[in-house]
């Protein structure tokens, strides 16, 4: 993945609005896939990837501007700690292990809870069914639907395959965030 | 479809009505085309790799169910595919191949075997596991009393386990090279011992270390030789072992170190092999290895005094690195490399009074290029 794509590109298409600042959250259960998505998203080597114990930050900076996406790390234990991070995001990223059957129901429920969040209120959301190339892997539509996605009536959202290391779907995803983004600066 | 995810009863907020998962399934019932991916996306979804492939059965993929069998996967069976393992019992499980990903669910009493796995490997509500793993990725939740002899590229990482005792990884069969290749994984990068838990108890220690004598096939048997395995030879002699075997955190015998560091070339791994092989036979200790790449920036930082000379040689390819240990260790692989390695490029320490300097120049700066 070239450097133009990942995160510049949104930055690119950013260049000109008036925000300054643009800040997007990386949320999703552990062994979803955001670290992976984030190194892949800044072009970097996802060979070697170590669970999150706290969270990764990268930040973009192009024409005055300047792109942070937060990746917080998923563990049962520090989600409590997710909403720490939320305010003033202008776009929430939620991976899902499209191959963790097991897992579906607790994932759903945490976007859920998310969603309810004051500081998520309107925030556009992009859901990136991932690891879409392992075999037991959910179609994006099956997903949708456990989801109850289309009942989201309140925000923009999107749900896009993909398969963080490998890269396909991603650029996808990246596209609709630059056409959907949003600043929240409250 | 019918398979929601949310139990939306559970939920805290009951008064959004527009949560409740009753009606709306009127445009989801024909085909996957007709749910929609989003609610603003005008155009028609993209074909990726994933919708052209051969459809597999996931049913393939899966152990679910067994109770008191010997069970598994040969060489060539898997080739790279994910494995899932789920509510097994008294079981012998061998997966003698390599994967992509591997998570094992509410098994209980199981002896297991985890070929190389190129992403990571996660138990979840498992008891009374001994396991052999080697995987990019460690991790637990709500599991009890495992014993695993481990290969972890990273930092493994528990939560709400307890019982948890870790070994080196100690394993041999014919094909496990080839599947540490297929996989990605080097046999030198092993975070065996430096376990992370995202719940620590007050006064008690969720995991610890397996005692350094312990003998692998005590633990995970070798195949019955009745079974589909029967092909397979397994060993577990620690000289046999694909990984070597290395101290890790566990407590040096000695304050003296040594770092040596091969350079990359035809033969760096054999090399490497034979270094422990030598320092061993002698009565020295592998503390840690690492195989990682150096940029020219790094080199004089890691290498100080000696840097001059080696700028040229990190950019062939990674290096690998080993820190032994022993009394007069210095010495003894100044000796063997003059007598066994004249004609390769290395590196070693050149005195016991700058040597652990060089190590943890080293293996600080091989940490931190690794994000752990």
């Amino acid at each position: 993945m070239t450097p133009f794509f990942g995160l510049l590109s949104v930055i690119e298409k950013l260049k000109g609005s008036t925000e300054q600042e643009v800040r997007i959250v990386l949320l999703g259960l552990d062994n979803a896939g955001k670290t992976t998505l984030l190194k892949s998203l800044a072009s970097e080597d996802v060979n070697t990837i170590t669970p999150t114990q706290g969270f990764n930050i990268k930040s973009v900076a192009s024409h005055g501007m300047k792109l942070n996406v937060w990746d917080i790390g998923g563990q049962r234990k520090i989600r409590p700690f997710w909403k720490k991070y939320l305010e003033n995001t202008d776009l929430l990223i939620y991976v899902i292990d499209s191959a963790d059957k097991k897992r579906f129901e607790e994932t759903g429920l945490e976007l859920s809870e998310l969603i309810d969040e004051e500081n998520l209120k309107g925030v556009p959301l992009l859901i990136f069914a991932n690891k879409q190339d392992l075999a037991t892997a959910s179609p994006a539509s099956e997903i949708a639907e456990g989801l109850n996605l289309h009942t989201y009536r309140d925000r923009e959202w999107q749900i896009q395959a993909c398969s963080a290391v490998s890269g396909e779907g991603v650029q996808d995803g990246m596209n609709w965030i630059c056409n959907n983004i949003v600043n929240k600066k409250k | 479809m019918g398979c929601f995810f949310s139990k939306k009863s559970k939920r805290k907020s009951p008064e959004k009505e527009e949560r409740a998962p009753t009606t709306t399934t009127v445009e989801t019932t024909t085909t996957s085309n007709a749910v929609p991916l989003g609610n603003n996306a005008e155009e028609a979804p993209k074909q990726y790799s994933w919708d052209r492939r051969e459809k597999v059965d996931p049913k393939d993929y899966m152990l679910t169910g067994l109770k008191d069998v010997t069970v598994g996967r040969l060489p060539g069976k898997l080739n790279g595919q994910q494995f899932v393992i789920q509510e097994c019992e008294n079981c012998n499980i061998y997966v003698f191949d390599h994967s992509a990903t591997i998570t094992i669910d509410d098994c209980v009493n199981c002896r297991i075997v985890l070929g190389p796995v190129k992403g990571s490997v996660f138990f979840r509500d498992c008891k009374d596991i001994k396991c052999v793993v080697a995987c990019q990725q460690f991790r637990t939740r709500d599991c009890k009393k495992m014993e695993v002899f481990l290969c972890c590229a990273t930092q493994p990482i528990i939560e709400s386990s307890t019982g948890m005792k870790f070994g080196c990884f100690q394993y041999y069969y014919p094909d496990l090279a080839f599947h540490f290749k297929d996989a990605g994984l080097s046999i030198f990068n092993n975070n065996w011992s430096n376990i992370h838990d995202f719940t620590p108890v007050s006064g008690e220690n969720n995991w610890g270390l397996l005692p350094e004598d312990s003998a692998v096939l005590d633990f995970v048997p070798v195949p019955d030789p009745e079974s589909e395995f029967k092909s397979v030879r397994v060993l577990g002699d620690p000289e046999r072992s694909i990984v070597p075997l290395t101290k890790g955190g566990r407590r040096k015998d000695s304050e003296e170190s040594c770092l040596f560091v091969f350079f990359a070339g035809e033969y760096t791994t054999a090399n490497a092999r034979k270094l422990i092989d030598e320092a061993t036979a002698k009565g020295f200790v592998l503390i840690q290895t690492k195989e990682v790449s150096m940029r020219p920036e790094d080199v004089k930082r890691v290498f100080q005094n000696n840097a001059d000379d080696l700028t040229e040689w990190i950019t062939k390819g990674p290096v690998i690195a080993l820190e032994l240990n022993g009394d007069g260790v210095v010495e003894a692989c100044k000796n063997i490399t003059s007598e066994v390695f004249s004609g390769t490029k290395v590196f070693v320490s050149e005195n016991k009074n700058t040597s652990s300097r060089d190590v943890d120049n080293f293996f600080n700066f091989a940490d931190m290029q690794m994000g752990l």
